[in-house]
């Protein structure tokens, strides 16, 4: 589909139509006016007859066109008067009339003389051949014009859609990756809305582009520290003397792989969070199963330390929501309950609703977050300045990043009687979750 | 040696704890800025290895209130950022050195002793004065060309004395280069590594300055 092609097609026809029917039109007008000219020149001759003394047989009047018959009859009947001996005319009503006589149309006009009755009369033939050839005539400007209009046409509808191939030929000068915006000066109304989207979106493209890059970036640099650790781990157990030396060395280096290892896998679920949530489908999630499932699962590393966990207030509660998701969500804010909570702390895991909606609580009694530090902790990377526990610093991006997609709000408090810590995860009452087609229904 | 190393990292500082030990160096570690400037205010450390990012105090900020205070002491920059820029504003900053991480224990132990050489004002590795003469990078003592096996605490001793020929340094100095925070100081134990040295390379090698201290004496070769 092609608007030149479209808009030529249409107006071409159009022209062709128009041409058409107004050359058609033209040609019938101009056969009647010069019918009706003829007719006129019939009268006018017959007036003109009144005052001669008419002679017969002879072309009389220099520059008659001997075409006309004229015909005389006395006031008795008799025809005194005849132009051309060959042809007879019979005597009509007066007026004009079309008579066919020996299988030939003519034209007559008769008209009273003082008592004669003179008639003037002209084959139609040759009437409507010389009718024809003047309407054909008044034709010739119309219909050369006609191919005229077409190129015209033509040209103008070029120069009508030319800025869309300039801008076409701008964009295919740029780089392949700029992403700069395209100039929106001297644009045509009609293009100007269009080119403005799309520097919108070029904008938005750009900007995920710059995010996507600076989590790598990011990501490459904090990994450094984990790695270094590792390095320097093991060059000290290389250089270990003792047996107890070295065991210690080794004991060291196996946890700072498994930091290295936590780093990685946290990266790549924050990594993993936009495309998945992309392709996941959104459906009713048990929040308390979760719960109990994620509690059930990270029991051995809260009894290693030991961390009393429990779950407390259990309701079934449904939402709308990616299962995998949430879980990752509960299973972040658990660890890091459990890792910041020293040996013989507790936990708490609450999965219910109140007035405001469905919520998700983990509550510890650890050292807890300075009120100051609750706006930065989200941050990617960002680590409680003198936290003892190793961490990535993902965990609550993370669990911001999964709420966020469930367009659930997250709350940082003080635990119980003001010691430790409470965060809680608040979903939405009834919405839908970006991405959902089925509303969400509440215990 | 004593230094001090400013790293918030626990796996990371340990591992340098350790490793530098062995290196015979005493290490006072810290993990923030604002705990590494009192340290650097109140003890003599004879280098301080400096992380960039820091809580409570980036290290650049660190670095820069040392040196507007004038201190002196060597600086080597350890960090993850190795941007050109970040390297050049250390640098520029008044650090002496600049090691990205990940990197290697001998490595750095290796620039330790670059930086402490050319605080120093000495080209040449081994430290010579008169018969003596120090490896730090074997911990070798000769005297007389000969090998003396001694002890890495008089071996920090000897090294400390010679970081200024022949000035006196007082037993209260000589511990505070010798023994970090966590460790036990005898009230006699500077006394007692002197009187071994004494014994290992002649009594002419270390002069007591009463009332004052000890010093590196020059002997001929």
């Amino acid at each position: 589909m092609s608007i030149r092609k479209n808009l030529l097609l249409a107006l071409l026809s159009t022209l062709l139509l128009l041409g058409l029917a107004t050359s058609a039109a033209t040609y019938f007008a101009a056969r009647r006016e010069a019918n009706e000219l003829f007719d006129y020149q019939l009268r006018q001759m017959a007036l003109s007859l009144r005052d001669q003394t008419l002679q017969s047989q002879n072309t009389f009047y220099p520059g008659f066109d001997y075409d006309f018959i004229v015909q005389v009859w006395n006031p008795g009947g008799s025809l005194v008067y005849l132009s051309n001996q060959n042809i007879l005319l019979p005597q009509s009503k007066f007026g004009f009339n079309t008579v066919a006589v020996n299988g030939e149309d003519w034209r007559i006009f008769t008209m009273n003389n003082d008592g004669k009755i003179v008639q003037v009369a002209l084959p139609l033939s040759l009437r409507s051949d010389r009718a024809a050839a003047i309407a054909l005539r008044i034709l010739i400007p119309i219909v050369a014009s006609i191919p005229l209009f077409a190129l015209l046409i033509w040209l103008l509808v070029g120069w009508g859609l030319e800025p869309l191939g300039s801008i076409a030929r701008a964009i295919a000068k740029r780089a392949p990756s700029s992403l700069q915006p395209l100039p929106e000066q001297g644009l045509p109304d009609e293009v100007q809305p269009m080119v403005a989207q799309l520097n919108s979106f070029l904008a938005r493209l750009a900007e995920a582009i710059e995010t996507q890059r600076r989590f790598t970036a990011d990501a490459a640099h904090e990994l450094r520290t984990p790695l270094a650790a590792l390095q320097l781990q093991l060059q000290v157990l290389e250089r270990a003397q003792t047996l107890e030396d070295r065991s210690d060395a080794l004991a060291q280096l196996k946890a700072g792989v498994r930091r290295a290892h936590r780093m990685v896998e946290q990266l790549l679920t924050l990594a993993r969070l936009e495309p998945e949530a992309a392709q996941t489908e959104v459906t009713p999630v048990r929040l308390d199963r979760l719960a109990a499932e994620s509690v059930a699962e990270i029991e051995p590393l809260a009894a290693a330390k030991p961390v009393e966990m429990r779950l407390g207030r259990m309701e079934p509660v449904i939402i709308p929501g990616r299962e995998k998701a949430l879980r990752a969500l509960l299973d972040n804010l658990v660890e890091n309950a459990i890792r910041y909570t020293p040996s013989g702390g507790r936990v708490i895991v609450d999965a219910c609703a109140d007035a405001e909606g469905p919520l998700l609580a983990v509550t510890d009694n650890g050292p807890g977050i300075p009120a100051e530090e609750r706006e930065r902790v989200f941050d990617r990377f960002y680590r409680l300045p003198g936290s003892a526990a190793p961490g990535s610093g993902l965990g609550l991006a993370i669990v911001k990043n999964i709420a966020d997609s469930h367009g659930a709000k997250v709350d940082l408090a003080e635990g119980v009687g003001g010691v430790g810590l409470t965060v809680r995860v608040r979903f939405p009452t009834g919405q839908s979750v970006p991405g959902n087609s089925s509303p969400g229904e509440q215990a | 040696m004593r230094v001090l190393l400013v790293e918030d990292d626990p796996m990371i500082g340990e591992s340098i704890r350790k490793g530098l030990r062995h290196e015979g160096y005493v290490i006072d570690w810290v993990q923030d800025g604002r705990a590494a400037e009192i340290a650097i205010e109140n003890e003599p450390y004879a280098l301080v290895l400096l992380d960039l990012g820091l809580p409570r105090k980036d290290g650049f900020a660190v670095l820069a209130s040392i040196r507007g205070r004038k201190v002196r002491v060597p600086v080597l920059i350890l960090t993850a950022r190795d941007a050109i820029s970040d390297r050049v504003k250390g640098l520029d900053s008044g650090a002496d050195d600049y090691l990205v991480k990940p990197f290697d224990l001998d490595e750095l132990a290796a620039r330790m002793r670059a930086v402490q050489r050319r605080h120093a004002g000495r080209a040449e590795p081994v430290v010579v004065h008169g018969a003596l003469a120090l490896n730090p990078v074997t911990h070798e003592v000769r005297h007389r060309g000969q090998l003396v096996p001694v002890s890495a605490r008089e071996f920090a001793l000897l090294q400390a004395l010679l970081e200024c020929p022949g000035a006196v340094l007082s037993r209260t100095q000589l511990e505070e280069r010798l023994y970090g925070w966590g460790e036990e100081v005898a009230s006699n134990s500077v006394e007692v590594h002197v009187h071994n040295l004494r014994k290992k390379l002649g009594e002419g090698v270390i002069r007591t300055v009463r009332g004052i201290g000890y010093s590196i004496t020059s002997e001929r070769a």
